[in-house]
């Protein structure tokens, strides 16, 4: 019989105290790589949801308020500004593209923008395309025409039932002046998918408020410079300017991914002292079942077996444990990190739900197993120890 | 002498990690190159292919993981302190190795080390620039100094 046979039926003899030992140490795997996945779904959420567009150009006010409102379609929209900011851009030979967008209402939780075709608009330089799943887009009416024709994303479409040709409104107000939806957009993985799209004259239109205003206005504008040196001359210039302040999207995330990294190291230091009980768990029960056993092991000498066959055995039961455990516990996370990501994104939150299996899983269950054989050493190391005169003397 | 000297004025040669000395070259050095027709010096195209090192503040006008982003003589924030860039000889587009893990403050000094590009060259996601890095890694500058008092 072999010193791993010997280990694995030591193991099945004592299947509960086993089983439990492999369930604290997957659970301790568990939590460790759903918090590192999870940690890194919402990074990269933020990363694949962010804008092509170079510069934000909104009110004076919170940085961070006006990028997680019109990239993200969180938090409250900053104040407006006016329309004659947005021709102004477009007239600047530094600007290549500038896109006007409102934001306001909502239907059923998914946010209204009020933007042109231009924000849909296909370019080399933009990593997100929109594609028309039914439907159409709206068309860029006039001003004192508008069409109230809505476009929606393909996470509103499918929560609110809406589909093509069907008229909607919220609130009292806007029963004048009701929606019609002539497009649905294919999923393109971002805060898009969560929007309901129209035009300017529309938005103005349907707001009582802004129906009255001459001078129309808007919430932000989307810049993208003809050359990217010409960024920091354009954010100066309207930062420096009193009405209106410009901001570099990725600016904000990187400030928002600081922050985080605070928590980060807080959650590491949680998820170090889990690590730690474990492996303490680990220790104490592969102790006690030494313990128990000296006078099997003393036996096992009497019959010849070496010391260094006793220590393997209880190496080898030890780096069982920790490698079932470890293996649970990565697939534990894996979709203990799935589970989570889907009940975020269906709260709206920004996460990547791909979890693919790296170097990173082998390196952790390695780790995990080199743990497990340095919790079990001085057990195995009490084994090797044991001397057979002692333990095989009589219990009476 | 005066090829000499004129090296020392352009390179200050800085150690890398691995113990190599990695010449630096300043914004003074990348607006004085400067020449007619989007072109630049002889000098400064002698870098290109070659490891160099450029201190200077993070404009992250790319991807938030900083894998694309402009490195700048001036602060993006600092509204008032100076005057802003406004050209392409000011501005050096930097294409980061990998996902560069720095805890980004902008009005922090960063020593940026990587594959050195001079001259015009127009990429299909960032347009038209003039100085390039690549495969560059960055890190904090403790005490750099970006304004040369008296220098090139």
């Amino acid at each position: 019989m072999t010193v791993l046979a010997v280990a694995v039926k030591y193991l099945r003899g004592r299947f509960v105290p086993s089983g439990l030992t492999v369930l604290s140490v997957a659970l301790g795997v568990t939590l460790l790589v759903a918090s590192l996945l999870l940690t890194r779904s919402i990074r990269e959420g933020f990363i694949e949801g962010t804008t092509d567009y170079g510069l934000v150009v909104g009110a004076k006010g919170s940085p961070t308020q006006l990028v997680l409102n019109v990239v993200f379609r969180m938090d409250l929209p900053t104040p407006n500004i006016v329309y004659s900011t947005y021709r102004r851009l477009l007239d600047d030979a530094r600007v290549e593209v500038a896109v006007p967008v409102a934001l306001g209402d909502a239907y059923q939780g998914f946010r209204y923008v009020a933007t042109t075709g231009a924000y849909f608009a296909a370019s080399p330089w933009r990593r997100r395309v929109f594609v028309i799943s039914g439907g159409r887009f709206f068309q860029d009416d006039a001003l004192e025409q508008p069409t109230y024709e809505a476009v929606l994303g393909a996470e509103a479409a499918r929560r609110t039932g809406l589909r093509v040709g069907d008229r909607f409104y919220e609130g009292e107000e806007q029963a004048e002046y009701p929606l019609t939806v002539v497009g649905i957009l294919r999923p393109s993985g971002g805060a898009d998918d969560r929007t309901i799209f129209f035009s300017l004259p529309t938005y103005w239109q349907m707001n009582e408020v802004s129906r009255k205003m001459k001078i129309k206005p808007l919430t932000a504008i989307l810049v993208r410079a003809k050359r990217m040196s010409d960024l920091p001359g354009l954010h100066r210039g309207l930062n420096v300017a009193t009405e209106t302040q410009a901001v570099f999207p990725s600016a904000v995330l990187l400030d928002i991914f600081n922050l985080l990294s605070a928590a980060e190291e807080v959650l590491t230091a949680i998820l170090a002292t889990v690590a730690f009980i474990v492996l303490l768990y680990l220790f104490v029960s592969l102790y006690s079942a030494t313990l128990e056993r000296k006078r099997e092991i003393a036996t096992m000498r009497a019959l010849g077996a070496r010391r260094s066959t006793i220590l393997a055995i209880v190496l080898w039961e030890s780096c069982a444990l920790a490698t079932l455990g470890g293996a649970a516990g990565i697939l534990g996370g894996h979709g203990a990190a799935h589970l989570a990501t889907s009940w975020l994104a269906s709260r709206g939150g920004l996460v990547t739900n791909r979890f693919p299996f790296s170097t990173l899983e082998p390196m952790a269950l390695g780790a995990v197993i080199l743990l497990g054989a340095l919790a079990g050493l001085l057990p195995a190391v009490l084994a090797y120890r044991t001397e057979v005169a002692e333990n095989l003397a009589p219990l009476s | 002498m005066l090829a000499a000297c004129l090296w020392l004025i352009c390179v200050q040669p800085g150690a890398s990690a691995d113990g190599q000395e990695i010449p630096r070259l300043t914004f003074a050095q990348l607006v004085d190159s400067l020449r007619a027709n989007f072109d630049v010096t002889q000098t400064i195209k002698s870098y290109s292919g070659k490891e160099v090192e450029i201190h200077g503040f993070i404009i992250p006008a790319g991807p938030p993981d900083l894998s694309f982003f402009l490195l700048s003589r001036v602060s993006a924030m600092g509204n008032y302190c100076c005057e802003v860039p406004v050209g392409q000889d000011e501005t050096v587009y930097v294409y980061a190795a990998r996902d560069v893990k720095i805890h980004y403050d902008p009005l922090r000094v960063y020593r940026v080390r990587g594959a050195f590009e001079a001259g015009p060259h127009t990429d299909r996601v960032y347009g038209v620039s003039l100085f390039r890095m690549r495969n560059a890694r960055v890190e904090e500058a403790v005490g750099a100094k970006i304004f040369r008092i008296g220098g090139p």
